[in-house]
């Protein structure tokens, strides 16, 4: 009877020592898919203050003479006029500035 | 999850093209996509799918900062529309003129000041920064 149970028990153990290492891959695999997945970074957006963001969208807007930039508490607004081509460029300097928020409320001309 | 889900395609190009520290993050009902592409060209990809989505980038739901990363000593092409690329004393738009480059001009990147503002030399030796728009590595 006693070898029984010794016998038991080395079985249970032996099966639990198989299965742990399975258990650990299992967690593995999940730890990999997740670093690779982008969406599970939780780091908070930095957002500029205020005067970055105004000295950033002056120097930005320099050369659109018909735009006009104004930012609160983070959000760009942009109106005025703008040609369809130079569109892509100003936004691309905008969203380079960490804005909170781009407003595009431009009139564009073909 | 809704804005990713717009935005798929523009994050599944981020991807698998060649953008370094991508970051997509959604707060307050905007997206953010953050990282470095490899060349102006992977940039410029990126924003004609993000105009494709949202035509004229109207929805205010998105801020894509994907910025080229210009390593200290290699060369930058002006790319003025055709005007001479001003080269300033400090970086901002309100410090003095120190000298010009001219429109498809090869310059020297010296310094990533910002990610607006480059500290750059041209061959004739002109040094000072350039707003980093009208500059990409050549």
């Amino acid at each position: 009877m006693k070898k029984t149970i010794i016998h038991l028990t080395l079985l249970v153990s032996l099966i639990g020592g198989m299965t742990l290492p399975s258990c650990k891959n299992k967690k593995a695999d999940t730890n990999t898919n997740t670093t690779t997945v982008d969406t599970t970074n939780t780091a908070p957006v930095v957002i500029a203050n205020d005067d970055e963001l105004t000295k950033g969208v002056n120097d930005a807007t320099k050369d659109f003479p018909g735009v006009t930039a104004s930012v609160n508490n983070g959000e760009v607004t942009l109106t005025g006029t703008i040609k369809r081509d130079r569109l892509q460029t100003l936004m691309q300097s905008i969203n380079s500035l960490h804005p909170k928020k781009v407003n595009n409320n431009l009139t564009i001309q073909p | 999850m809704a804005l990713q889900q717009k935005y798929q395609e523009l994050i599944n190009a981020a991807k698998t093209s060649e953008v370094h520290n991508l970051q997509v993050r959604e707060q307050n009902n905007v997206l953010y996509i953050d990282g470095e592409a490899s060349s102006g060209a992977v940039k410029d990809n990126l924003w004609n799918i993000y105009n494709k989505i949202d035509p004229d980038f109207r929805a205010g739901d998105l801020v894509l900062n994907v910025n080229v990363k210009a390593a200290s000593g290699s060369k930058a092409k002006v790319v003025t529309k055709e005007s001479n690329l001003n080269i300033r004393k400090g970086p901002g738009t309100d410090q003095p003129i120190v000298g010009k480059a001219a429109h498809n001009d090869i310059v020297t990147v010296l310094n990533q000041t910002s990610q607006q503002w480059w500290l750059i030399k041209t061959d004739s030796g002109a040094e000072g920064y350039a707003y980093s728009q009208y500059l990409t590595p050549a």
